[in-house]
């Protein structure tokens, strides 16, 4: 009975093989959202594109690739890496905000894959949203490490940061800033001119945790209105969606509390100026 | 998630009262970025600690009434110490209810009259900041949406603890409940 039933799945195997062969075609459909600045009387649609997955790298960035070559020069999306790194073809697939090459295609033919761009997002053209709004934010937390003495040019020293302190930031400084989480905030939808939105205040707090940044009560005290964080309602589709599997949401939480002062920032275990003051000595 | 965030953390209240003590204490010289603690400051602090245990909350209390203000956008508050005040009242309802519930008495009503009013209080601000907004409603309707809120949460107030000091109290109105479908059926 196990032997008759292997050699069923075997078969089963067999034909499905067959008729997909004698088919030739693994026909998929691509429902991509169209707009073009330049037709403003069109409103935004859907278009449909056929793509035959026998034919195209596995990838949803290979069959926008493969579309874009082979049968619409004019759809238009942003890509640069295509392996994860970059964070430029953050896009809406088949609901999820997530990075278009590193998600797979969806092997169920019957149904079309939708590709909208990333969602309550001014659209610039197809699927490139206008990230404007969202470099600004980013900007405004002061992305770079703050000393209170700045360095002196030609005479830079090394600063030091213990192993310990270091591993604070894993988990923070892989962010691409693809958007992906913010756009998919609801709160960034309703909030987004104030509230900064999980990317940028993950950034903000890989910044305000990190040993050698001096520069921590005056990043929490630009955060401390009602809006900046305080917008975040721990919904967390920011983490669900994060397409490199980090927390954002973890973040703002961590931030709410060093902003309560029921958790304090702790001193680094290293004296990140030990290097410069050894040089002085000597 | 921020709930269980805030749970382990592993503050005592009187820490915590002293640190927000300390942070009040450090909000005037707050503007110099490093605020360094000499002991005159720690002095003037243990004295406002002595003064009065309620100073923190008194202040989370003032800034949640000029929040009208703070929507008009003139001004950034401070939202942080307001947040904690949230936290709390959250964590003390989860014993709170049960304990009043078990043991009705007009002590523990009027207490989970106010906590429950204030938790809804913030819970519909959120929503009224959240989803009806300048942007979209122009600056009239927010406004109004958010006198609403107040005026909810007023008439809540005033209705529970109507029923506290008229009638029979809000734990024995909820446990007649049961006691009416048990004085139908005998």
């Amino acid at each position: 009975m196990p032997l008759l039933r292997l050699t069923a799945g075997t078969f089963g195997q067999l034909r499905t093989f067959a008729t997909s062969s004698a088919l030739g075609k693994r026909v998929k459909t691509f429902a991509i959202y169209r707009w073009n600045p330049d037709e403003p009387d069109k409103k935004p649609h859907t278009e449909n594109f056929e793509v035959d997955l026998d034919d195209c790298a596995p990838m949803v960035l290979d069959a926008l690739l493969k579309i874009k070559n082979e049968m619409d020069p004019t759809l238009t999306f942003r890509r640069s890496c295509r392996e994860g790194v970059c964070g430029s073809c953050a896009m809406n697939i088949d609901g999820i905000n997530t990075l278009a090459c590193i998600s797979h295609i969806d092997q169920n033919l019957s149904k079309p894959s939708k590709i909208y761009p990333l969602p309550h997002m001014y659209v610039v053209k197809d699927l490139v949203p206008d990230l404007t709004n969202f470099y600004r934010q980013y900007q405004s937390i002061e992305p770079w490490l703050q000393r209170d003495k700045e360095a002196v040019k030609g005479a830079e020293t090394q600063l030091l940061q213990d192993v310990e302190d270091r591993a604070k930031l894993d988990g923070l400084y892989e962010c691409v800033l693809c958007a992906c989480c913010s756009t998919s905030c609801p709160s960034y939808w309703w909030n987004g001119d104030k509230y900064l939105g999980p990317a940028v205040l993950m950034q903000a707090y890989r910044w305000i945790i990190d040993s050698r940044d001096e520069a921590t009560a005056k990043r929490l005290s630009k955060l401390k209105d009602t809006y900046s964080v305080y917008r975040c309602h721990t919904i967390m589709n920011c983490t669900r969606t994060c397409p490199k599997g980090l927390n954002p949401g973890r973040a703002i939480a961590q931030i709410k509390t060093l902003l309560s002062g029921i958790v304090k920032k702790q001193d680094p275990i290293m004296d990140p100026a030990g290097l410069e003051k050894q040089t002085a000595q000597n | 998630m921020a709930f269980s965030m805030f749970l382990r953390t592993p503050a005592c209240t009187s820490r915590l009262l002293s640190q927000h003590v300390t942070r009040l204490g450090a909000q005037p010289a707050l503007k110099p970025v490093n605020t360094e603690r000499t002991i005159a400051t720690i002095n003037s602090l243990k004295n406002s600690l002595l003064k009065s245990e309620t100073t923190p909350i008194m202040n989370s209390v003032r800034s949640f009434r000029t929040s009208v203000v703070r929507l008009s956008g003139e001004k950034a508050h401070d939202h942080s110490k307001l947040w904690v005040v949230e936290r709390f009242t959250s964590v003390l309802l989860v014993p709170l209810i049960p304990i009043a519930l078990i043991a009705p008495n007009k002590v523990l009503d009027s207490l989970m009259a106010i906590l429950i009013t204030a938790h809804s209080f913030w819970g519909l601000e959120a929503i009224a900041v959240d989803y009806v907004r300048a942007s979209i409603f122009g600056p009239v309707i927010p406004k109004i949406a958010i006198g609403l809120v107040y005026l909810i949460s007023i008439a809540t107030l005033g209705g529970l603890f109507y029923v506290i000091t008229h009638d029979i109290g809000i734990a024995n109105s909820v446990r007649q409940l049961w006691s009416i479908k048990s004085g139908q059926k005998a």
